[in-house]
């Protein structure tokens, strides 16, 4: 009886990996093919939509300009996600049930209210559209990942280290900045590749508050509307490739500095 | 050598300052916190818990206001006015005529009910889609093994909407990956018209977000202690009276945010409809992208809808919530 469950389980969840991982291996399988028209069956192969992706400019141009913002924002992030997070956790005040309901805000606001709103706000800011308002945004909107993540971590920081450390004269800056946050490294380093995959893949927030550089999801975005070609498919396949080795970096040395502690 | 001193009343801050080093070896901290900049600096900001606290405090409470809440506000204010953004020269004055504007005109109405239907239906979808899978990661596989499973779900997760979406317009299209299949098998000789269909816009809908449902269903399941479902086992309960009497109430919470979580961001998808739609199937987030494609006269309407739609939203979720916590509460009683 168990033996069966468990055997139908475990196709539901393989039947479920290959749902996930089929469309993508599809679209990497497409850049390949030697023809212009996207469809099946592919005939004959060719490697010229992946070299040509390394050699144009406009596609290198946009990945640039998507890292820039995605590294800029993420800091942003993690300056200010750190900060409340050890405001979270610190002790009790008033209203700060509220605070943490607010800090959680941006991510549980649906992507297209959250970019319309930020193009309203940046108006009454007078930012006009363009990287400073993309990075904005993007910084913005992963502060509540950056918040989970490190308070998280930052609640099994033996309050015994801070006393240590206080007890040996350093003030509570001091201490923070000497114990709590190198003990807090590896939830930077996950915190801070989340927030980096998720400004690079955004689509909705960079489309509005875009000026007229385009970051590569709104380039891929505004070459789809022309067209489905396998260019496409080599260009959204580095981009898979990089998220995917990223995050599994990320994910590992994580886990390694987890254990370490 | 200050340090003694203070190690006798460790909760107060030190207002001696922080001088760890002896006097020999100074390290790049010690020099700092010795430095006279620092030293005004500290006894200016962390002479006292209350100073310290407000220090700490101040920035945060400033940030989620203006920049997580001030959106928000500025947004609502926007859908209550006439005209924004405004000439130097013209005062803007209050209306609801743009929320008016939705109720009258018919065409922005069905949008609206279809998002909300697509949203339910697709949450709902990707709850029985991915509790089997959840379940199968909580109670089947082994604790060590679990991050590997899991990560393997996570990878593909990990890229975005766009690039996701057009690995469906691949698999789903009328030369596509899933047509090929039924042709060479012999089911069809012409091809199915998936996309731009209100199919094609659930599969992509669900494809992006299952991962919303998947995580809190799975840290629900993985809580769940299996000596219950063994002792029910040990009552003479079969398989499907123990998931229905004890997995999944004891699985309500994690069904609760995971739904939440869907629902919400389901009805914020921009670039999948619009890809993966035609006319037929336009979502309320189109409509609203409208208003801002073109002039800024446009723009209080746009926001009115933008608010109608997030409140609406809201609502619905806090009606499921409400409704989940009675279900619980009935439950243990």
């Amino acid at each position: 009886m168990t033996r069966n469950t468990r055997l139908v389980m475990s196709i539901i969840y393989w039947a479920f990996v290959l749902y996930v991982f089929m469309p993508l291996v599809l679209m990497v399988t497409m850049g390949f093919k030697d023809s212009k028209f996207i469809g099946f069956p592919i005939k004959s192969w060719t490697l010229d939509w992946y070299l040509g992706v390394v050699q144009n400019s406009e596609v290198l141009s946009a990945f640039g300009y998507s890292i820039w913002i995605g590294v800029t924002s993420t800091a942003i992030s993690l300056f200010v996600g750190i900060w409340i997070s050890v405001l979270l956790n610190g002790k009790g005040f008033y209203g700060k049930t509220l605070i943490y309901g607010l800090t959680l805000l941006p991510a549980l606001i649906p992507g297209i209210i959250s970019a319309i709103s930020f193009r309203i706000y940046a108006q009454l800011w007078g930012v006009s559209p363009g990287t400073g308002a993309i990075i904005w945004c993007h910084a913005v909107h992963n502060v509540p990942f950056v918040v989970l993540i490190v308070s998280a971590r930052l609640s099994t920081l033996p309050k015994s280290y801070l006393d240590a450390a206080r007890d040996l004269g350093a003030d509570p800056l001091i201490a923070f900045i000497r114990v709590a946050l190198p003990y807090l490294k590896p939830a930077l380093i996950g915190g801070g590749v989340f927030c980096l995959l998720i400004s690079f893949d955004d689509f909705v927030r960079s489309f509005f508050l875009g000026g007229y550089q385009p970051t590569l999801p709104v380039l891929i975005f505004a070459k789809l509307r022309s067209g489905m070609s396998p260019e496409i498919n080599a260009i959204a396949t580095v981009v898979l490739v990089l998220t995917g080795a990223l995050g599994i970096w990320a994910e590992r040395s994580m886990r390694r500095l987890n254990k370490g502690n | 050598m200050s340090g003694k001193v203070q190690s006798s009343t460790p909760a107060l801050p030190s207002d001696q300052g922080a001088i760890p080093q002896t006097g020999g070896a100074r390290t790049f901290w010690g020099g700092l916190v010795a430095s006279g900049v620092y030293q005004s600096f500290s006894t200016a900001l962390l002479s006292s818990p209350k100073r310290q606290f407000f220090i700490l405090a101040v920035f945060p409470v400033i940030w989620v206001i203006t920049q997580h809440l001030g959106p928000m506000l500025q947004m609502f204010y926007v859908s209550m006015v006439d005209a924004y953004p405004v000439a130097p020269s013209y005062e803007n004055s209050f209306t609801l005529d743009n929320y008016a504007r939705f109720f009258r005109e018919a065409i922005f109405v069905m949008p609206f009910i279809r998002t909300l239907v697509f949203a339910s239906v697709l949450t709902f979808c990707t709850l029985v889609l991915t509790f089997p899978v959840a379940y199968f990661l909580a109670r089947h596989v082994k604790r060590s093994n679990q991050m590997i499973f899991l990560l393997l779900l996570l990878i593909p997760f990990w890229v975005g909407e766009i690039v996701r979406t057009y690995a469906i317009m691949i698999l789903l299209g009328n030369n596509g990956a899933v047509n090929l299949l039924l042709k060479s098998i012999g089911l069809i000789d012409r091809p199915i018209p998936f996309m731009y269909t209100g199919f094609s816009v659930s599969v992509g809908i669900i494809y992006l977000s299952a991962l919303y449902m998947l995580l809190p269903l799975y840290s629900a399941l993985e809580k769940l202690p299996k000596s219950y479902t063994d002792a029910a086992a040990d009552l003479g309960a079969g398989p499907w009276t123990r998931f229905w009497r004890v997995t999944l109430p004891l699985s309500l919470e994690g069904i609760s945010s995971g739904a939440t979580l869907v629902f919400l961001i389901s009805t914020g998808y921009y670039a999948t409809p619009v890809l993966l739609g035609g006319p037929s199937t336009t979502v309320f987030a189109e409509t609203i992208a409208g208003f801002f494609h073109t002039a800024g006269d446009q723009w209080p309407t746009g926001a009115a809808f933008a608010c109608l739609m997030f409140i609406t939203a809201l609502g619905i979720t806090a009606l499921f919530g409400r409704f989940m916590t009675k279900l619980q509460k009935g439950i243990r009683r």
